[in-house]
């Protein structure tokens, strides 16, 4: 029987696609998102020179694009959020400003208990003005 | 979100493995899943409200897997100085407001080196009646000199 998994070109692999500059992080940035994920750690929610945002921050950053240029981009509702890797580097402070770099990173199949599963992982990379690595995230898409 | 029992910030220096870290218990409300998702810049509408995600054909109002995953980093908030270096996550099932969960997390591996100390985690959201709704591991960093 054939499958009805999505077909991805994988030329795609690896093609920066989307590449979003985030205007000068503010306070009431970090703390709203700090209020919101329920923190009470000064460290995160009072207004000063140590302010910092949490570390999940630059998840949430605003972008231009979510999927690459040849991927219908009805094509992630149909999908299911399956999971995400982040690695974390440099804390978000007032002033930054965030550059968060899109690449298509793999497409891959797995047999699960109900038949053919189909995976893409979306990178974002993000970086500082110093160019300090301040997270990569891996999201993973799940297609069945 | 609040959070029912937040981890007690535990000053240990020396972990093991199999040390348990101090576990969250919370219940999302749904303002508070709205609340997240509108900082967070991702208000679709099942994380807005029961009517958004039946729109969507899901059962109601769901988290998003970013709010499972701060969950996680107040988790891992629970052991003082120590900073969070990977997270990750698998969701398995849907993170549903008004139904009680606990965060928990053990130590599962420790790599001593020389400005600190690498702890491996195992960590989990389930239901407070045992359904495991996201399974993840973590990877901290806890300096020597906190």
């Amino acid at each position: 029987m054939p499958d009805s998994l999505p077909e991805i070109d994988r030329s795609l692999l690896g093609r920066e696609f989307e590449r979003s500059v985030s205007q000068p992080i503010t306070a009431a940035q970090i703390i709203r998102y700090a209020r919101a994920c329920g923190e009470t750690d000064p460290r995160y929610v009072e207004e000063g020179p140590d302010l910092i945002a949490t570390r999940t921050f630059p998840i949430t950053l605003r972008r231009e694009k979510y999927v690459p240029e040849g991927i219908p981009r009805d094509l992630m509702y149909r999908g299911m959020d399956a999971g995400k890797d982040v690695e974390l580097g440099a804390a978000v402070r007032v002033g930054d400003v965030l550059t968060a770099v899109g690449t298509l990173h793999d497409v891959y199949d797995k047999t699960g208990r109900t038949g053919k599963l189909r995976f893409l992982v979306l990178r974002m990379v993000v970086v500082n003005q110093r160019d300090e690595m301040v997270a990569i995230v891996d999201q993973k898409m799940m297609f069945r | 979100m609040s959070i029912e029992s937040p981890g007690s910030g535990v000053a240990k220096r020396s972990f093991e493995l199999g040390d348990e870290l101090p576990s969250l218990r919370l219940t999302l409300a749904q303002g508070e899943i709205a609340d997240f998702v509108h900082a967070a810049n991702q208000a679709a509408p099942r994380f807005i409200s029961d009517e958004g995600a039946r729109a969507d054909g899901l059962p109601g109002q769901i988290a998003p897997g970013n709010m499972s995953l701060a969950i996680f980093s107040r988790l891992l908030d629970g052991i003082a100085g120590a900073e969070v270096r990977r997270l990750s996550a698998t969701f398995r099932a849907f993170v549903q407001p008004r139904i009680p969960l606990v965060a928990s997390g053990v130590v599962t591996d420790v790599e001593n080196g020389d400005g600190g100390t690498l702890l491996h985690c195992d960590i989990l959201l389930e239901t407070e009646t045992g359904d495991r709704l996201v399974t993840g591991t973590a990877t901290l960093f806890l300096p020597n000199d906190t």
